[in-house]
C-alpha cells in the first residue's frame, strides 16, 4: 500500500534513493490523465507534485483548473446541457401520453448555466480533495520543462518556483482550434459555448465532429434555430457510414438545418449579428457562430524544445506504447499525445503509467475495443470496428446484422425517429467485431456490450443471451437474420 | 424465417430432399422422418438454397432422438393429421413456436380467444399477456407516468411551466389502446406471413392428437399448450370490488386514491405508474420488504427510492376484507386496521396458470398443485404428443423466456435438433420508478452456491440528480466468485437500469471475469461506466473454515483506495 510520505512543508524530505530530487514525479496538468497518474503514483508510494493553471470555465494560455477539460469544459458541462436540452423533446413527447403542457414553454438559460457552473465548481473542489487525500502536492501556476528533471512553475503572482523530479509527466491536454478565416475572432469555441450569457437565437455551427453535432443538438433542443456546416457529405467522419447517415437524418428530424460539403469562408460583423459567408456563396445572419473544427495539443508553452522532447506536426507529444517520450525521464498521457482523445482513455494511460513507473509492472494501455459515445440527441454509441473498418481488416467474409425500429415510446408519442443498431461479425470466427447504436440510451446500453466485445464474445454468445423485455437493448441479442454478407472476394482490397 | 440463418434445417440428405419434392405428403415414410412436414417441403429446399452457407460445418446424423413425439410408441400406425403442430394460445411462446415451426416446414395452426383488454375464460387476443395485458401496455403507462418526474427534473435544468402540467387519462387510454390494436394486428400478420393457420376460439384438448375449437375438431401430430397465466385474487370478503392488473391497465378514469396489495414486481410497477399519474398510492405488503427473491440490498434501495417519490408502503400488513361505503369509496381492512377512502383497490398477488377447462385431466397431462403443467427439459408434458411453453408451465415467467422455450421447441420438433432452453443467467427488469435491472445470482444465492464471494457496490447520486436537486440515487452491485473471479451476479437500481443490464447480461452469460470488466474502458459520462470502474470490493465474504453449512460467513470491509 501507499507509503503516503509526503506532508505539506516537507518538500525537501529525501526520497529513497538519496536526496537528488524534490519529487519522484512531477505532473504538468491536473486533468483526467494527470490527476489519475498523480494519485495512483502516490498510492504506489511515490512523492508527487502536480501543477495546474488557475480555474476558469474558459481556458487560455494562462487559465485552466483542476479537473481539466472533461470536468470544466468538456464531458461534464456538455452532458449537463444535453440533459437540459433533451427535456425539450421529452416535453413534446409527453402530449400524446395525455399530458397537457403549455404551448409556449419558458426556459431559463441563465438558471441552467448557473447550476452548471455550481456543479463544476463542486467537482473542481472534489478533484482538489482527491489529490490532497492522495498526498499529492498541488501547485497553482504554469509549468514549464527546463531540464530533463527540472520543472519551473510560474505562479499567478509571477513568482517562479523550481523543482527537480525523477520523472516528469506531461498531461496538459488540448484546446479548441479555430480555422484561420477572415472574421474568425467573431466565432466562439466549445469553451465559450458552454458559458454563453444568453441562449443563441440563431446559431451556426461549423464542423462535423462530435462536438459540432452535440452543440447543434443542445441549442436546437433548447429552442434555437441551428445551421450546421461541415465539409464532408456526412457528419462524424471515422464512424460507421450507416450510423453517420442516421445521425444526419435525426439531426434534421429534430429541426437542425444541415449544410453538407460546405465551408465557411468569412465572418462579418453587422448590426443584426454575424454575417456568415460560405464557399457556396450562401449568406446568413447568426447571433452565435461556433467553430468545432478540431482541437490541438497544448504543447506550445511547455518549452519542450529546450530538452528535446519530440512532437509531431500537429504539436502532439510523441510517445511509445508506455507513454514514454524520447527523453527517458519524461512521459506524456492524455490528449496532449493525441492518441485517442477520451477521458477514460486518459485515465487508462495514467493508470498504466503509474503501474509501469512506480508499481513495478510494465503496463501498456490497450486501445482495442474502446467504446465511445456522441451525445447528440438522440445519442450514438459504438465499440469496436465500423462496418467499413471490418471489411478492410478482416480477411474472410463479414456478416452485418442491423435492426432499425421505431422505439416503443414513439409508438404513442408519435415522434418519427427510428433507433438503429448494428453488429459486425467475422463470418469465420463468429466473433463480434463491432457494435453500434443510434437512439435513446445508446451510451448506457453500449457499456455492457463493450465488456462482451473486449473479451471476444461471439455472435452465438449474444444469441444465447436472453433479452430484457421490453427494452431497446434486447435488440442486440435478438438479431437473428443477417442483413448482408460482405464476401472476401467482393471486397475492394486496398493494397497492403 | 429469421432463425434459419443460424439454424438451417439439418435434413440434408439429398435423397430425402428429392423425396420431399417429388412425393405427396401422404407417402408412407419411415418413422424416423415422419415428424417432418412434407407438403411444405418447398420451404425446406428454399431455405437450403438461401441459407446453406450458414450451416455450421458439422455433420448431423439423422438420428432418432428420445423426446421426439411418438418415438416410444413405435408400433402406432401411420396417421394423417390436419397439422403437424396445433398450438393453443397465441401469446409470446405460442406465436414464436408456431412461426418457427412453420419456417422449419411444419404445417401449423394456432387458436386464440377473441381480443379484449381484459382477459377471461372467453377473451384473450393474439399477442397474449405481453402485448395486450403485460409488458407493452405496462411500459407505455410507465412512459406516461415518468413524465411527472421529468417535469420535476426539468425545473432544475431551467424549464418552467406557467401552469402545472395536467394529465388527461382518456387521451392516454385511447392512444394506448390504438397501439394495442395495431400490435395485435401485427401479430396476426406475422402468423399469416409464416403460413400459420389462425383459428379464433377456445381450444380444448380432446385426445392426445385432437383439439376441439368451439365444436370443430382438428387433429395434430403435436399439440402445444401455451395459454399463459392470469392474475389471481385471494378469496377475501369484498374481493369483487378489487381490480387486477388487466383492469388496472385499462381503467376508464384516473384512480384518485389507490391501494395496491402485493410486493412483487407488478405491484411496484403499478405503484410507480399511478404515483406518476398523480394518484395517491398505498402499497400493502405482507413482508417487511418489497420484491421477495431479489437481492436484499436492491429490495431496500428500491423501497426507499419509491417512498421518496411519494408512495406510501404499509409493511407486514395483509388484507382481510374490502368494504364498500355508501359514497362508493372502498375501505381496506387489514391485520393492522382499516384504511378508508380508496377509489380503487388493486390486487397484485400473483398469477396462476390458465389450465382450467383445457381438457388436460382427461388426456392425462399432469399439472402441479399451482395448476402449472409439468414438463421436462424439452417442454414435453406427461403425454408424449403434448408440449407446453411459457407461463402455463410456471418456470420463469418472462416473455423472452417463453420465446426461448418456443424457439427451442420448434427446433426440437421440426429441425431434428433437440434443444433445451437454457435458464442460466436470464436477465430481467422491473419497470418500477426507478427501475431495476439484474442478471445472475443475488448475493444471498451466491453465498449459498459459491461460499466465497467478493461484493462490489456503488451508491451514488447521478449527474442528472445533482442538477435537478431531486433525491434520486443509483445503486449498483457486482457479485464475483472469489475462486474463479467470474462475475456471477449484477444488479442495478436507478435510471436506465433495464437498458444497461442487457449488455452486461451477454458478459455474465459468457462467463466473463471481474478482470474482463476491469479491462473494459468506460463510456464517459454514463452511469453504466460505474460497472467497469469498481476497483475495490465493498466486502469479501468467506466461509469460515470451522463453521459448518452455509451459515457461517463473515464480511470484511476492504480497505478503500
Amino acid at each position: 500500500m501507499a507509503r503516503k510520505m509526503l506532508v505539506d512543508g516537507e518538500l525537501n524530505q529525501t526520497n529513497k534513493e538519496g536526496a537528488e530530487y524534490d519529487f519522484d514525479l512531477f505532473v504538468i496538468g491536473a486533468g483526467s490523465g494527470g490527476v489519475r497518474a498523480a494519485r495512483f503514483s502516490a498510492n504506489y508510494g511515490a512523492k508527487v507534485g502536480i501543477c495546474e493553471l488557475p480555474f476558469h470555465p474558459i481556458s487560455s494560455e494562462v487559465i485552466g483548473g483542476v479537473g481539466g477539460t472533461c470536468v470544466i469544459r468538456g464531458c461534464v458541462p456538455k452532458k449537463i446541457l444535453v440533459y437540459g436540452a433533451t427535456f425539450g423533446g421529452e416535453i413534446e413527447d409527453a402530449r400524446n401520453y395525455g399530458w397537457e403542457v403549455n404551448e409556449k414553454l419558458d426556459f431559463n438559460w441563465k438558471k441552467l448555466l448557473q447550476k452548471k457552473t455550481d456543479e463544476i465548481n463542486r467537482l473542481n473542489g472534489i478533484y482538489k480533495r482527491l489529490l490532497s487525500n492522495a498526498s499529492v502536492k498541488l501547485l497553482e501556476g504554469e509549468g514549464k520543462i527546463v531540464g530533463p528533471n527540472k520543472v519551473e512553475v510560474t505562479q499567478p503572482d509571477g513568482t517562479k518556483l523550481s523543482y527537480s523530479a525523477k520523472h516528469i509527466l506531461i498531461a496538459t491536454g488540448s484546446r479548441a482550434h479555430r480555422p484561420p478565416i477572415p472574421g474568425q475572432e467573431l466565432a466562439i469555441t466549445s469553451d465559450e459555448a458552454l458559458s454563453l450569457d444568453d441562449l443563441p437565437k440563431h446559431a451556426v455551427v461549423f464542423g462535423g465532429g462530435y462536438i459540432a453535432v452535440e452543440f447543434a443538438s443542445i441549442w436546437r433542443g433548447l429552442g434555437a434555430t441551428v445551421d450546421l456546416f461541415y465539409r464532408k457529405e456526412l457528419p462524424l467522419r471515422g464512424f460507421d457510414d450507416e450510423m453517420r447517415a442516421v445521425v444526419a437524418r435525426n439531426l434534421e428530424g429534430r429541426g437542425i438545418k444541415l449544410h453538407p460539403q460546405t465551408n465557411l469562408t468569412e465572418l462579418v460583423k453587422t448590426d443584426n449579428g454575424i454575417k456568415v459567408i460560405t464557399d457556396h456563396g450562401g449568406e446568413l445572419i447568426a447571433d452565435v457562430v461556433l467553430f468545432a473544427t478540431g482541437r490541438l495539443p497544448n504543447t506550445k508553452r511547455l518549452n519542450l524544445e529546450a530538452v528535446g522532447v519530440e512532437i509531431d506536426k500537429t504539436g502532439a507529444v510523441k510517445v511509445d506504447e508506455y507513454s514514454h517520450t524520447n527523453i527517458p525521464s519524461i512521459w506524456a498521457v492524455g490528449d496532449v499525445t493525441n492518441r485517442m482523445n477520451l477521458t477514460p482513455v486518459a485515465l487508462m494511460e495514467g493508470t498504466c503509467f503509474a503501474k509501469t513507473v512506480f508499481g513495478g509492472e510494465s503496463s501498456k494501455p490497450d486501445y482495442r475495443n474502446i467504446p465511445c459515445a456522441v451525445f447528440s440527441i438522440p445519442p450514438l454509441s459504438i465499440v469496436g470496428l465500423s462496418e467499413e473498418e471490418a471489411i478492410e481488416q478482416v480477411n474472410g467474409d463479414v456478416l452485418v446484422f442491423t435492426s432499425t425500429f421505431n422505439p416503443m415510446k414513439n409508438t404513442v408519442s408519435g415522434r418519427q425517429e427510428k433507433t438503429i443498431m448494428k453488429l459486425v461479425v467475422d463470418a469465420e470466427t463468429d466473433k463480434v467485431l463491432g457494435a453500434s447504436m443510434c437512439g435513446p440510451d445508446a451510451p448506457e446500453i453500449m457499456q455492457g456490450i463493450a465488456v462482451a466485445l473486449k473479451c471476444g464474445a461471439t455472435k452465438a454468445q449474444f444469441d444465447s443471451t436472453v433479452g430484457i423485455h421490453p427494452s431497446a437493448a434486447e435488440e442486440f441479442v435478438t438479431m437473428r437474420s443477417v442483413s448482408r454478407r460482405v464476401t472476401a472476394r467482393g471486397k475492394a482490397k486496398t493494397n497492403l | 424465417m429469421a432463425t434459419t440463418s443460424f439454424t438451417a434445417p439439418k435434413l440434408s440428405s439429398p435423397t430425402f430432399q428429392t423425396l420431399c419434392r417429388n412425393f405427396p405428403l401422404s407417402l408412407p415414410i419411415p418413422k424416423t422422418l415422419s415428424s417432418f412436414s412434407f407438403h411444405l417441403s418447398p420451404f425446406l429446399s428454399r431455405f437450403h438454397l438461401h441459407h446453406h452457407h450458414y450451416h455450421p460445418p458439422r455433420f448431423h446424423p439423422r438420428r432418432l432422438f428420445a423426446v421426439r413425439a411418438e418415438s416410444e410408441n413405435g408400433a402406432e400406425p401411420i396417421r394423417h393429421y390436419d397439422f403437424d403442430l396445433f398450438t393453443i394460445g397465441a401469446g409470446s411462446g405460442g406465436v414464436r413456436a408456431s412461426r418457427f415451426a412453420a419456417n422449419f416446414g411444419a404445417s401449423v395452426a394456432v387458436c386464440e380467444l377473441p381480443f379484449s383488454t381484459i382477459s377471461s375464460e372467453t377473451t384473450g387476443g393474439v399477442g397474449g399477456t405481453c402485448v395486450l395485458r403485460g409488458c407493452v401496455p405496462k411500459k407505455l403507462m410507465v412512459y406516461a407516468s415518468k413524465y411527472s418526474h421529468e417535469f420535476d427534473e426539468s425545473n432544475g435544468f431551467g424549464w418552467k411551466y406557467d401552469t402545472e402540467p395536467k394529465h388527461d387519462w382518456s387521451t392516454l387510454m385511447a392512444n394506448k389502446n390504438a397501439e394495442l390494436q395495431r400490435l395485435t394486428g401485427i401479430y396476426k400478420n406475422i402468423l399469416n406471413k409464416a403460413g400459420v393457420t389462425l383459428i379464433e376460439g377456445r381450444g380444448k384438448i380432446v385426445d392426445p392428437h385432437t383439439v376441439d375449437v368451439d365444436g370443430k375438431l382438428y387433429t395434430a401430430r403435436n399439440i402445444l399448450i401455451s395459454v399463459g397465466g392470469r392474475p389471481f385474487i385471494p378469496d377475501i370478503p369484498g374481493r369483487e370490488y378489487a381490480i387486477d392488473s388487466d383492469a388496472a391497465l385499462d381503467l376508464p378514469s384516473k384512480p384518485e386514491k389507490v391501494a395496491i396489495v402485493g410486493g412483487g414486481y407488478i405491484a411496484l410497477e403499478f405503484a410507480g405508474i399511478f404515483n406518476g399519474l398523480t394518484s395517491e398510492v398505498h402499497v400493502f405488503i405482507r413482508q417487511k420488504k418489497v420484491l421477495r427473491g431479489f437481492d436484499e440490498e436492491i429490495r431496500d434501495f428500491v423501497g426507499e427510492q419509491m417512498a421518496l417519490r411519494g408512495i406510501q408502503f404499509h409493511t407486514e400488513e395483509s388484507p382481510q376484507a374490502i368494504v364498500k361505503s355508501a359514497d362508493g369509496s372502498l375501505s381496506l381492512k387489514t391485520n393492522k386496521g382499516t384504511i378508508e377512502g380508496f377509489s380503487h383497490i388493486m390486487f397484485a398477488t400473483g398469477r396462476r396458470p390458465n389450465t382450467k377447462n383445457l381438457g388436460l385431466e382427461s388426456v392425462g397431462v399432469k399439472i402441479n398443485k399451482n395448476g402449472a403443467i409439468e414438463v421436462d427439459e424439452y417442454s414435453r408434458t406427461t403425454v408424449p404428443s403434448i408440449w407446453a411453453v411459457g407461463d402455463v408451465t410456471d418456470r420463469i415467467n418472462l416473455t423472452p423466456v417463453a420465446l426461448m422455450e418456443g424457439a427451442a421447441l420448434a427446433k426440437t420438433l421440426f429441425q431434428n435438433e433437440p434443444t433445451k432452453p437454457d435458464y442460466r443467467a436470464v436477465p430481467s427488469a422491473v419497470f418500477s420508478q426507478p427501475p431495476i435491472g439484474q442478471v445472475g445470482l443475488t448475493e444471498e444465492q451466491a453465498i449459498k452456491e459459491y461460499g466465497d464471494i467478493d461484493v462490489y457496490t456503488a451508491n451514488f447520486r447521478p449527474l442528472k440528480a445533482t442538477l435537478s436537486g431531486l433525491p434520486d440515487r443509483v445503486f449498483m452491485k457486482l457479485i464475483v466468485c472469489a475462486k474463479t473471479n467470474k462475475v456471477i451476479g449484477l444488479h442495478m437500481c436507478g435510471e436506465d437500469s433495464a437498458e444497461i443490464a442487457q449488455g452486461f447480461a451477454v458478459a455474465v452469460k459468457a462467463g466473463l471475469t471481474k478482470a474482463d470488466f476491469d479491462a473494459t474502458v468506460g463510456i464517459h459520462p454514463t452511469s453504466a461506466e460505474e460497472f467497469v470502474t469498481m476497483r475495490s470490493p465493498t466486502r469479501k465474504i468467506r466461509q469460515s473454515s470451522e463453521s459448518q453449512g452455509n451459515m457461517g460467513h463473515e464480511a470484511e470491509t476492504a480497505a478503500g483506495v
